[in-house]
């Protein structure tokens, strides 16, 4: 039964079964007309959507929903809450301070943008040391070191002022009270305000003591001064009076004794009647020695043997008394130079280098009789840039040995690392119950302190100076403190418990005791000031360290008045030892203070050209009795074998050397300032400490043994090339020919003759020579710089200032090993050589060894020194090698780089003939985990010191020297908005404006009264590789020497 | 009861007062605002039924000449010179008895609270700040959880092809086989392939917009400036909050000081009332109330959208357009003085520079720095030629990007 039920799904099928079995059978009702649109193939064709375009349009609406629904970055822009007044975003403000870290002082002009310090400038209302050095124009980036210490510590660990104040109180009271010495152990201090602030804590302890020491000391040489002139300090310099001079290895134009004289000495060099001439005797290749017009050999030892020798050569001349002598090497020269010396009278100077007692008192008498004082050199105005006291620190260390001292506290110096190792600093610290060091970083001494009191940078702090009589100078923050740190005055009165601020301490101080008539403002705006007031409350300079120490003449063996024949004596029968080193201070890094300097660490020595290192610098003769020698790589790269230097008893390992023409033989140097520890990740470990082998002196006897079994040192040299081949890269003349003869002849001897190509209509000079259409550099502005090579004393200062202004990176040691510095601006070194065409043809010498011949530069070579940038070719090889136009030409003479353009061929950089365009192999910056190094660019403090008006360019792109257009730029803009002519002398570029020489002189050569205009006039005038025809809007001045037959 | 005495008494006392309320606003607004408001002190007291406190009387003569009334010794006048620390309020000779009468009046009608108004404030529900948190934290709880299901899967799996015999296979093997099987499936490569076409585009337009190129970009600002109001109907000139513009190469966004030049007085606006005004205040530490800097307060800056960003790479000056070549504002920034909110009107791409600088004349007469210039022009293009900036350089390379 039950098969038969039926049921019905609806009443419809029930009613008409044969309709619901067809449309079950069927899915659909109808057929899809599927055929009827696909076969119709015309209908098909004329469709506008096919297939491939349903895919196309439903890909684009895909991704134009996602980016629809993409958020355009945010960016926000926080204004100032209130803007002070000072401050409009955009324009940089300068500010007048002064510069001291206990080694270098100058007195600069601050740049900041914003509130940040970007730039240090040259102050020119200075009347001494207005020209920053090398370093001082490095030493913004220190600020922005964010390995200085950020907080006190105590024990190592991070403490509070209060409690560390609470802490050294006690420890001073506790000392006092137990009989110990409380001691205060500084750099120089030239500060009159200071050391008020010293003599009030002198004041509180009765067994007080401020003992001051230098790196590199002048101790010896002040106490020779003290016993001559009865006063222990310097005498001041005035190279601008000085006609003849001669340096018996003072290297006074790189390192010397803190007074800067290199402007000075420039104003004479200016070839003409008035030209100055400068004969220097050194063991060591400096600075001075490469710009002097004849320069002797000499080992330190014989160094006095020669200075006896021109004291007798003028005393016998002016019939005076004659001093027991030892032979002179240079006997026959030296009564020659007496001769010129006399002449010149009391413009002459001699000036002695070392560190040595007797030599001084030589050198004093030979002024004497030459009556300089008062023009030349004065010691009616001294200068108090050193005046630290070894015998002092050396007592005081003896005295910390011995336990008598309770409480230490250090300031601007590092002890541990460049006091004498002999006098074993660090073992007696241990002895001292109370130790604090006011440092900015947990360096050498810092470290083994119990206490460290974070310092201020100086561009964070209040100061005076007084660095020569009657001369004062200022010192005001340019930016708020970025750490928890103090100034050593501040630390001062907080121990002395003196309230109120320094600022207002200082104001006071200068207002009761300085300032006399003059505005404060007016003071601190200029940054300098001039007064015959002397500070009260014997806060007078040279008195502070001088206590008219009695055993400090003993000891010289001058009690009383000098006792010239002793010294001359004790010259005479000083033993030469086979060795000598010599100590010396490299331009780029002194005394090693400002060695975490990124800048500093990657420029380039002037003189060997070597970056991130020191070394045994040791001539060829000596090299290749010891069996030393230099290898190249196959990329370039120089190595150098490893010694081991015994001086002073100490030992020094694995110090690589290097073979350097003109050094003396017998003699070898090494460099100071290296070899750090806990000074920062950029200079820790750079090089060798070349302090611990010293004792005081500038030189000492040293064994030299050769670490045959080591590796090869790498160096990192941006300069292979020694000689100039025979080219007239830099042109030279002497003065006679200069002054007597014409720069160009028909017969094509002139002393500056230009390239002359022969052509079918006639002979030719370059600029006329050419195929070139030419641009129109008539209207408007054309920018043209000068360089003169007689006025360029190669000090680098140009270098740093470019790499400041434009944000050049530094690329570290390995890779400016493989030539991939990014220097803008080079100074380049060349050395002569004994090999000359003429000497070559008389030799009748094959040209292939003429040329072997001439690479090797000379045993006691004269140097050059010629700073190289873009030279802004009119007729430019690199624009039309571009493929993407990004390097054009401008209407105003310049060569412009567009970095955003580039696209990284290099074909500019090979088709350059000056070799200055740098290719970014990497990105430099925003790459700390392979550039970290260069904190400037990767790290968020160090990226504050970027000059904002200048791109940071990435990797691959090529870039080179603008001409600081940013400045041009600023420049017209400033006339423009103040609707003038733009006048001489308001564009300056970075590098001319810190050439205190001013060797480099940059402006329109189309205002026909301006200074280039007239330099391009100049007799002198040349431009490099001229023959190149590439009309360069950088020129040369020929280089003169004050040379005498 | 009580409460209606108070108010029958105040309304009685302000009948004492028979003056046009209409007339004594406009002589308020022109004499009286910038030192009073109604419901505040300010640098003088609130005035809002000041005929309560004060005789109507006196009142004229204080504020006619309050020194006489000073002078002759009244103790009221004396009390409230005092009050506010000797502060000065200058005699107004101009103004009648019958105007002082108006403005009392206008005090009384002024103060009185409008209604509809009155609502609305109290039904005002209170702007909650949504705390949207950060979900970073969430989505990396979340990506662990997935791994670790991950490696359990695999683990199980294996386990159980041990226990069936079968070879096993670790994990980094398993994604690979995945990987290679995937990449041999063209629908999966298809995927892909949008994908990373999808990613790329993204990736330009998020390029793009790092350097600006986002015409009409009007992003909302923390604080609903009107540039309409300001520019627009106020005339204040451009140049008086953005001073940089004149002088250097950023137009500087007004501190947040510059607002309170004015706004220490104008303490509310047209269309928000206080509430915008009141950013302001919590930028810098007004108290309104007292008048006053709050002591010691810590200043929080206003977080401008940034609207016009030129990429680093381009060198623009603000003072060079506005002061050396003579441009309005509105050339680049459009109708900013009808903007109720400001967006970006100009394209800011290269080309739209270098056709200006194409079309535009240079003002050569004008400024004597281009004196020697324009005679060398002259003979390089004609007499009457029009010197564009493109004729002078302003089309090279470096003089923008360096």
């Amino acid at each position: 039964m039950a098969e038969n039920k039926k049921y019905w799904r609806g009443i419809a099928e029930l009613e008409n079964p044969e309709l619901t079995e067809k449309l079950g059978a069927n899915e659909f009702a109808d057929d899809l007309p599927t055929s009827e649109f696909l076969g119709d193939k015309e209908k098909l064709e004329s469709s506008s959507t096919t297939r491939r375009d349903f895919l196309k349009y439903m890909g684009f609406s895909t991704a134009a929903a996602t980016i629809a629904a993409c958020e355009s970055p945010v960016y926000e822009s926080l204004p100032y809450v209130v803007a002070p007044e000072e401050v409009i975003p955009g324009i940089a403000n300068y500010y007048a301070t002064t510069y001291f870290d206990g080694y270098d002082f100058s007195s600069v002009l601050i740049k900041t943008r914003e509130g940040r310090p970007i730039k240090v400038e040259n102050n020119k209302l200075a009347k001494y040391n207005g020209g920053a050095n090398t370093r001082v124009h490095a030493s913004v980036l220190n600020l922005y070191d964010a390995t200085r210490l950020q907080k006190p510590l105590a024990a190592g660990k991070e403490t509070t002022w209060a409690e560390l104040d609470d802490a050294v109180i006690k420890g001073m009271a506790a000392a006092d009270a137990a009989g110990k010495q409380v001691v205060l152990l500084t750099s120089t201090v030239m500060s009159p305000t200071t050391l008020k602030l010293v003599n009030q804590l002198a004041e509180k302890y009765a067994n007080f003591k401020h003992v001051a020491a230098d790196a590199l000391s002048y101790s010896e040489k002040l106490d020779a001064i003290e016993a001559a002139t009865g006063k222990r300090a310097l005498p001041t310099y005035d190279f601008t009076k000085a006609s003849v001079i001669v340096s018996f290895g003072a290297d006074f134009l790189g390192d010397w004794t803190g007074q800067r004289v290199s402007g000075d000495y420039a104003k004479r060099r200016v070839p003409g009647k008035d030209m100055s001439r400068h004969i220097q005797f050194e063991s060591n290749l400096s600075l001075t020695g490469s710009n002097a017009d004849k320069r002797y050999k000499v080992t330190q030892a014989q160094m006095g043997n020669e200075l006896v020798a021109l004291h007798n050569a003028i005393a016998s001349a002016k019939g005076k008394r004659t001093l027991p002598a030892a032979s002179s090497k240079y006997a026959k020269e030296m009564d020659s130079i007496a001769q010129e010396l006399i002449k010149a009278g009391k413009n002459a100077l001699v000036v002695n280098g070392a560190n040595n007692a007797d030599y001084e008192h030589v050198a004093i008498a030979i002024n004497q009789m030459l009556g300089n004082d008062g023009t030349t050199l004065s010691y009616s105005e001294r200068a108090y840039f050193r005046s630290g006291n070894d015998r002092k620190a050396e007592a005081l260390v003896a005295d910390m040995k011995a336990g008598k001292v309770g409480a230490l506290m250090v300031h601007n110096l590092n002890p541990v690392y460049s006091l004498p190792k002999s006098w074993a600093f660090a073992d007696a610290l241990k002895k001292v119950e109370t130790t604090v060091a006011i440092s900015q970083k947990n360096d050498e001494t810092a470290s083994l302190c119990k206490y460290v009191a974070a310092e201020n940078n100086p561009l964070e702090s209040w100061g005076d100076y007084q660095p020569v009589d009657g001369y004062y100078t200022l010192q005001q923050p340019v930016i708020q403190k970025l750490f928890n740190t103090r100034q050593l005055e501040e630390c001062l009165m907080s121990w002395t418990k003196e309230s109120g601020s320094y600022q207002s301490f200082l104001k006071n101080n200068w207002g009761s005791s300085i300032l006399g008539s003059k505005l404060w403002s007016e003071a601190l705006h200029d940054g300098v000031f001039t007064s015959n007031a002397q500070p009260a409350d014997g806060a007078v300079l040279g008195a502070a360290t001088n206590e008219s120490d009695t055993t400090a003449t003993a000891n010289s063996g001058t009690t009383g008045s000098v006792n010239l024949d002793a010294s001359a004596n004790r010259i005479k029968n000083a033993k030469a030892p086979k060795f000598e080193l010599n100590f010396y201070a490299k331009v780029g890094m002194g005394a090693g203070i400002l060695a975490n300097n990124p800048w500093l660490q990657e420029f380039p020595d002037p003189l060997t050209r070597i970056s991130w290192d020191n070394y045994l610098t040791i001539s060829k003769a000596d090299a290749v009795e010891l069996g030393l020698n230099n290898t190249t790589e196959s990329n370039g790269a120089i190595n150098g074998m490893y010694v081991t230097l015994t001086a002073n008893g100490q030992k020094l390992e694995k110090v690589p050397a290097l073979i350097q023409p003109g050094q003396a033989k017998g003699t070898v140097g090494l460099a100071v300032g290296y070899g750090r520890q806990g000074a920062g990740k950029v200079a820790d470990g750079v090089g060798v400490n070349a302090f611990t082998i010293m004792n005081g002196a500038h030189s000492a006897p040293v064994e030299i043994e050769v670490m045959t079994d080591a590796e090869e040192h790498g160096f990192a040299s941006v300069q292979l090339a020694h000689t100039m081949m025979g080219r007239n890269i830099v042109k030279e003349t002497d003065l006679q020919t200069f002054l007597t003869k014409p720069a160009q002849s028909e017969s094509g001897d002139g002393w500056n003759q230009k390239p002359v190509f022969e052509t079918y209509s006639g002979p030719m000079d370059a600029d006329n020579a050419n195929l070139w259409d030419d641009f129109d550099h008539e209207t408007g502005h054309m920018w043209n710089m000068s360089i003169d090579l007689n006025l360029c004393d190669g000090c680098g200062a140009c270098v740093i200032a470019c790499h400041s202004e434009n944000n050049v990176p530094v690329v570290g040691k390995e890779e400016v090993r493989k030539h991939r510095d990014m220097h803008w601006l080079r100074i380049d070194r060349y050395y002569s050589s004994e090999t000359t065409e003429e000497t070559a043809s008389e030799e009748g010498q094959s040209a292939i060894d003429m040329y072997a011949d001439m690479e090797e530069p000379s045993e006691n070579p004269e140097v050059f020194f010629q700073p190289v940038m873009c030279q802004h070719c009119n007729h430019a090889p690199c624009e039309t090698v571009c493929p993407v136009a990004a390097t054009t030409h401008s209407q105003e003479g310049l060569n412009h780089m567009t970095y955003n353009r580039c696209i990284g061929t290099r074909y500019c950089a090979n088709n350059c003939p000056y070799k200055v365009r740098r290719f970014n192999w990497f990105l430099y910056h925003d790459n700390p985990g392979r550039f970290g190094d260069n904190y400037s660019m990767n790290d968020d403090l160090g990226r504050m010191v970027l000059n904002p008006d200048v791109t940071v360019r990435s990797r691959g792109v090529m870039e080179k020297c603008s001409m600081c257009i940013q400045r041009i730029q600023l420049g017209k803009l400033e006339a423009k908005k103040n609707g003038v002519a733009l006048k001489d002398g308001q564009v300056k570029t970075a590098c001319q404006s810190a050439c205190d020489s001013n060797a480099i002189v940059f402006g329109d050569v189309n205002n026909k009264e301006s200074q280039v205009f007239k330099l391009k006039e100049d007799k002198r005038m040349y431009h490099l590789l001229e023959e190149v025809g590439t009309q360069p809007s950088v020129f040369y001045q020929v280089k003169v020497r004050n040379k005498r037959a | 009861m009580l409460i209606m005495a108070i108010a029958f008494s105040i309304s009685a006392m302000a009948q004492e007062i028979e003056g046009d309320a209409a007339n004594g606003k406009t002589l308020y607004n022109t004499n009286c605002a910038s030192c009073h408001k109604l419901d505040k002190k300010m640098i003088g007291p609130a005035l809002g039924n000041v005929t309560e406190r004060r005789s109507a009387e006196w009142l004229v003569k204080w504020i006619i000449n309050n020194q006489e009334l000073r002078e002759s010794g009244d103790e009221d006048a004396l009390a409230i010179f005092e009050e506010y620390n000797g502060s000065v309020m200058p005699a107004f000779p101009g103004l009648s008895e019958q105007d002082v009468m108006d403005i009392l009046a206008y005090t009384i009608e002024g103060s009185k609270p409008k209604e509809a108004e009155g609502d609305k404030t109290a039904g005002a529900p209170v702007a909650v700040a949504e705390d949207e948190g950060d979900n970073t934290m969430l989505l990396i709880i979340l990506a662990g959880i997935l791994l670790f299901l991950v490696i359990l899967l695999a683990r199980v799996k294996n386990t159980l092809k041990q226990i069936k015999g079968e070879p096993t296979s670790t994990l980094t093997e398993d994604a690979n086989i995945l990987t290679r099987t995937a990449l041999k499936n063209p629908k999966i490569l298809t995927v892909l392939t949008i994908v990373i076409a999808v990613v790329f585009l993204q990736q330009l337009y998020a390029g793009l917009m790092s350097v600006n190129v986002d015409q009409g970009y009007q992003p909302e600002q923390p604080i609903k400036f009107s540039h309409k109001l300001h520019a627009g109907e106020n005339q204040i000139n451009c140049s008086y909050c953005h001073y940089g513009a004149r002088k250097s190469k950023h137009s500087n966004i007004p501190s947040a000081g510059v607002c309170m030049n004015c706004h220490m007085q104008i303490q509310e606006g047209p269309k928000y009332g206080t509430e915008e005004i009141a950013k302001i205040y919590e930028a810098v530490g007004w108290d309104p109330e007292a008048y006053a800097y709050i002591e010691d307060y810590e200043e929080k800056p206003v977080k401008w959208v940034r609207i016009h960003k030129l990429p680093d790479l381009a060198y623009f000056n603000h003072a060079q357009h506005v002061t050396a070549g003579g441009l309005q504002c509105q050339t680049c920034h459009g109708p900013i003085q009808e903007m109720e909110e400001v967006y970006q009107y100009s394209s800011l791409t290269m080309g739209w520079c270098i056709n200006c600088h194409r079309e535009t004349e240079v003002q050569v007469e004008s400024n004597a720095y281009y004196k020697e210039m324009h005679e060398k022009l002259k003979e390089k293009y004609g007499e009457d030629a029009e010197i564009t900036v493109e004729m002078i350089g302003g089309l090279e390379c470096g003089k923008c990007h360096y």
